[in-house]
């Protein structure tokens, strides 16, 4: 689990530190990507990066999310052997690297149809901050340049839309893990894919400077549980495709949003206390999940919800 | 000629006929004894009581953080089934079936019915492999069973996070739990080892016994979450804060133990740890609580 | 019809003559030997008990009428509410609690070897005792009742013994399962405690113990053993526990100590 992490966390300073675009340098030569049937006709794929959900059926294939871009002939490959219908939606769930790092990749792979577009959608935000200008007033990179850009963004509380036999809704989950991020719903397969908002094996990277909040981030997992519907004793029923990790349910994403709530309520009660955020760090306030979610994790996440909290 | 050809044909029937198993048959209804640890496992335990347990310094957190209000006023907890591994605890009655497959009639697979929040389990006999490290989990786990002897070897994976102790003491998805089940008479004698490396240090292990009891019956158990209680505003998730739980030093008091001991860890259950403890706070003159606990072979009351 | 049914009887039996023993070893019609010839498991060697459960009634001496989780009586409730371990001292029975249907219960450690080809003998370091558990087949002698009693011991037999283990007809007969359990019956006890705290057995109990070998994936190996301890004076069911030994490398920590009432 650990190990994933890490990958994860290398992917996302790559995109933290360079402009949109550039890929984080990674050996990517013995990722095998890892197939798991979900619900019905939707799998998850596994790689290196943040997991893909794949929708396939007679309409076609929906992806969401596209990890790394030396991934996709690998991801390509193994989306091939569930359907060989076109590839005609990918969503982003939010902006990092390790999400919509193969978008591009995808783009010039998929044969272009006009009577079969391919729709490219995220949040605005997404592509707001993918064409944003780069530090020291670098200008930013264009649509033209990345083809792969999600231009079919929306900005409202949620889009719908109806693909392969069921409604599938875009929910917006503003400040969560970043302020672009999108939990998606498939009503008649009953899966939520959720981004990074949702982690099961480390603790969740609340992106501060990217707009992301504890607060966000907790509402965003309330949400999570309220379209979440266990079928039995509190097991199976809808099941969630977490940005890294796991399938999961809606336990799982209960004891994940009581761990970020509790890490909460202790960083806010040493907040209240007057302790600055090294004294906060000192005090060790995710101790007893350390061994669950990683302790390489912990500092980043208690800065960005002391930051949250504090406003500092 | 015809009785050879006959003589034959039978022989070819019986040599290519696979031979009986061998395996002791579990199938049945069993109610659990409780001649150990009967007011942890029944009424429940003691806040803040880890004794016995080989838990690190995270599962302790964890356990004096936990605030059974959770269950409560998160209404996802409420109707939740005991872990496969907590459940042979004998939190409920058993009732154990098996699948046998119909041409060759060996064992397929053992199922296991709780009448707690109507758990149910499989354990497959066939050798099937374990489901790849990013399948979902479940409160039964997947479980694979291999003969040796009189004694069937059980492998659980992909658990959810649950208790191995229904005060906080935590129990972690990465675990993988052993169990070993025999059966002498009218007597099932389940062993269950967890090696949890997220919250305890060494594997842990415990015994149950059951007995079986053909009368019984054993009813689905149907729950519907429904809020209980109101929260407190701004209270999501009831927990203890760090240092605050006022309920930790209940148990040594209660029952004259050194507090050190209480709080558990792979070193004070060691026969030699008895020259080390410390002395224990208080000591009552005399059994408060539970006293009567099992008499009669009856309930465990408090007083 | 018949003829084939007669077939198939025929060629059924001779497989079913074969298994006819079953379980484990044994000369066509003879019992599977037993004692150390006969062991399936190695129990010898030095075993420790990590106190797991009954934590509070087993690592210290439990509060004075604290009997939780035993199935007593109203009569044994007399006895408990009267435990002195004073009077247990002055009268020399600081070994009450050591005798066999509660030693095993007592942190310690064991050691395990072989007295004979036919006596495996366990010695405990809590209290200083020694249990013999003889494979002799033979009834125990009538003898003065003591703390660790007399035990008659066999290697659990799940076939039946000496004759067919099943015959089949069209289909090979049950070959029996090969049980790797020592069962001890234990009489002729001297009254004792099943627990520190003077939670009494009676002079009439019958102890009955299974010991079951196992190791954990990593090769670690531990026996449990199921004690039911039947006891008409003091109990109203027979008081089941279980108890998992683990093995030790060696005796270094092996630390015989006297009895003691408290």
């Amino acid at each position: 689990m650990k190990w994933r992490a890490a990958i994860l966390a290398a992917g996302v300073c790559g995109w933290l530190v360079s402009a949109a675009g550039q890929q984080p340098q990674q050996n990517f030569d013995n990722v095998k990507i890892q197939v798991t049937p979900v619900q019905k006709n939707i799998y998850m794929l596994f790689g290196a990066g943040g997991n893909v959900t794949v929708q396939g059926g007679k309409d076609g294939v929906l992806l969401i999310d596209t990890e790394f871009e030396p991934l996709v002939p690998k991801l390509m490959a193994e989306i091939k052997k569930l359907s060989d219908g076109p590839i005609q939606y990918i969503i982003n769930t939010h902006v990092h690297g390790d999400h919509v790092g193969g978008n591009d990749a995808f783009y010039k792979l998929i044969p272009k149809n006009p009577q079969l577009p391919l729709n490219i959608i995220a949040h605005a935000n997404v592509l707001n901050r993918l064409t944003a200008p780069g530090p020291n007033g670098a200008p930013g990179t264009s649509t033209a340049e990345h083809p792969g850009f999600p231009e079919d963004e929306y900005d409202t509380p949620y889009k719908d839309f109806y693909y392969n036999g069921e409604p599938i809704f875009i929910y917006h989950e503003p400040n969560a893990h970043t302020d672009g991020d999108s939990v998606i719903l498939f009503r008649g397969s009953d899966v939520v894919t959720t981004g990074d908002i949702f982690t099961p094996d480390s603790y969740p990277f609340i992106d501060i400077a990217r707009g992301g909040s504890v607060k966000g981030e907790i509402d965003a997992l309330d949400h999570i549980l309220e379209l979440t519907v266990p079928a039995d004793h509190q097991e199976g029923g809808t099941y969630v495709i977490p940005g890294h990790g796991r399938v999961c349910d809606e336990a799982d994403v209960v004891e994940f949003r009581d761990m970020v709530v509790i890490v909460k309520d202790r960083v806010q009660d040493l907040i209240k206390k007057g302790k600055t955020l090294d004294q906060v760090k000192a005090s060790k306030p995710t101790e007893d999940y350390d061994t669950e979610y990683g302790a390489n994790g912990a500092d980043r996440f208690v800065e960005a919800v002391y930051k949250s909290l504090s406003g500092k | 000629m015809k009785i050879f050809k006959q003589i034959g044909i039978a022989g070819l029937l019986v040599l290519t006929s696979v031979p009986g198993y061998s395996e002791i048959d579990f199938t049945g209804s069993w109610t659990p004894l409780f001649h150990e640890d009967y007011p942890e496992r029944f009424p429940g335990p003691e806040l803040g009581d880890y004794m016995g347990i080989p838990v690190n310094a995270a599962g302790r957190l964890r356990g004096d953080s936990y605030d059974a209000d959770r269950i409560s006023m998160v209404s996802q907890y409420e109707c939740r089934p005991h872990g496969s591994d907590y459940n042979m605890r004998g939190s409920a009655n058993l009732r154990i079936s098996r699948d046998l497959d119909p041409v060759t009639q060996a064992p397929v697979a053992f199922h296991t019915f709780i009448g707690f929040q109507s758990a149910q389990r499989t354990i497959w006999l066939d050798g099937r492999p374990h489901p790849p490290e990013y399948a979902d989990h479940s409160w039964a786990g997947f479980s694979t069973g291999v003969w040796d002897g009189n004694m069937l070897n059980i492998t659980t994976t992909h658990l959810k996070e649950y208790y191995i102790r229904r005060n906080g003491v935590p129990r972690s998805d990465q675990a993988v739990v052993t169990e070993h089940w025999t059966r002498h008479g009218n007597y099932l004698t389940v062993i269950v080892v967890i090696n949890d490396p997220v919250f305890l240090t060494e594997p842990l292990v415990r015994s149950e016994n059951w007995i079986y009891d053909p009368g019984q019956e054993i009813l689905p158990s149907n729950c519907e979450p429904a809020p209980e209680v109101p929260n407190p505003p701004g209270v999501i998730t009831p927990h203890h804060l760090p240092g605050t739980n006022p309920f930790l030093h209940e148990v040594a008091d209660w029952y004259g133990i050194p507090y050190d001991a209480v709080r558990g860890g792979a070193e004070t259950m060691r026969p030699e740890y008895r020259k080390v403890m410390g002395k224990p706070e208080h000591v009552p003159e005399k059994c408060e609580r539970y006293c009567d606990c099992g008499k009669d072979a009856g309930a465990c009351n408090l007083h | 019809m018949r003829r084939i049914l007669f077939a198939i009887l025929i060629v059924g039996a001779v497989p079913a003559l074969t298994f006819a023993q079953g379980g484990r070893g044994g000369g066509r019609g003879g019992p599977p030997p037993q004692g150390k010839a006969g062991a399936p498991v190695d129990l010898s060697g030095y075993w420790v008990s990590p106190i797991f459960e009954d934590y509070r009634w087993r690592m210290f001496t439990p509060l004075k009428g604290d009997a939780a989780s035993v199935p007593i009586n109203d009569a044994a409730r007399k006895i408990v509410d009267a435990w002195d371990p004073a009077k247990d001292e002055a009268a020399g029975e600081q070994c009450k609690a050591y005798g066999a249907a509660g030693i095993m219960r007592v942190p310690g450690r064991l050691h395990i070897t072989w007295q004979d080809d036919n006596t495996l003998k366990i010695e405990t370091d809590a209290g200083t005792q020694t249990r013999l558990f003889h494979f002799t087949g033979q009834a125990p002698k009538e003898g003065e009742p003591s703390w660790q009693g007399y035990s008659a011991a066999k290697w659990e037999v799940t076939a039946l013994p000496g004759g067919p283990a099943g015959v089949g007809l069209g289909m090979l007969p049950r070959q029996g399962t090969k049980s790797r359990t020592l069962d001890v019956v234990t009489t002729q006890l001297r009254p004792g405690y099943l627990r520190k705290n003077g939670v009494p057995y009676g002079a009439n109990t019958t102890l009955t113990e299974y010991y079951d070998h196992w190791s954990e994936p990593s090769g670690q190996e531990w026996f449990t053993v199921t004690t039911v301890v039947t006891d008409p004076e003091y109990l109203a069911i027979p008081f089941v526990t279980t108890t998992d030994f683990k093995k030790e490398p060696d005796g270094s920590k092996f630390n015989p100590r006297p009895c003691t009432a408290r």
